[in-house]
């Protein structure tokens, strides 16, 4: 199994799909990386040589930020929200959607599992 | 979607002369404002400003970090105090 970027070992699969496994390379930046490194996207990845590989490696270390990099990017920059008390901040905190989407149905992927409130839809008193 | 940046920033004509003016005199007066559309520019930072959410003004010390926001982010235009907790019908949480 080839280990690219630190522990990802995609194998098997052609290289352009592969390389998809690695948090923070998508399509464009697995085609990017390829034609960077003249390498055939259909080649396996169990197929690459060594070189290859290593040039791989190099590439992405050079010009891409993956994998613990940038969960940390990611989360220092919605750290930096919460700090400034911007009210992008704010909705990070609390759970909601962020982008000004509706909350009174759906948002649930922000706001989790329903919490079903008892009486809620009854006659209010 | 957003602003085109042709035009560049928006930022409230008055507003930045009034920062303008401030930074000369060097008084530190915290500058009232209904200008919440109007985004922070590196000039604004250590201006006090009073932000105007609807109801009272919501005083902001502009730090770095806020460049490039718009001022109405730091004043939250609803309160939400938590639903209603049914068993002592009263507001629960802060």
């Amino acid at each position: 199994m080839p280990r690219i970027a630190g522990i990802d070992v995609p194998d098997k699969k052609k290289i352009y799909f592969a390389l998809q496994y690695i948090h923070g390379v998508g399509e464009k930046y697995a085609a990017d990386i390829l034609t960077e490194a003249s390498i055939n996207p259909e080649t396996r990845a169990n197929q690459l040589t060594e070189q290859d590989i290593a040039n791989i490696n190099s590439i992405i270390d050079s010009s891409y930020i993956v994998e613990g990099a940038l969960r940390r990017q990611v989360g220092q920059n919605i750290q930096r929200l919460k700090d400034i008390r911007a009210y992008r901040g704010e909705r990070h905190r609390r759970g909601l959607p962020v982008r000004g989407q509706r909350t009174r149905c759906n948002a649930r992927t922000r706001k989790g599992r329903k919490k079903t409130v008892a009486g809620k839809k009854g006659i209010k008193g | 979607m957003s602003r085109s940046a042709k035009k560049g920033p928006y930022v409230d004509e008055k507003l930045y002369f009034k920062v303008q003016r401030q930074a000369e005199s060097g008084a530190r007066t915290p500058i009232k404002t209904w200008a919440r559309s109007c985004t922070i520019v590196p000039e604004f930072v250590g201006v006090t400003f009073q932000i105007h959410n609807g109801r009272s003004f919501q005083e902001l010390f502009v730090t770095e970090d806020m460049v490039g926001h718009k001022l109405g982010e730091f004043a939250p235009t609803r309160t939400f105090r938590g639903h209603t907790n049914k068993k002592e019908g009263i507001r629960s949480g802060r």
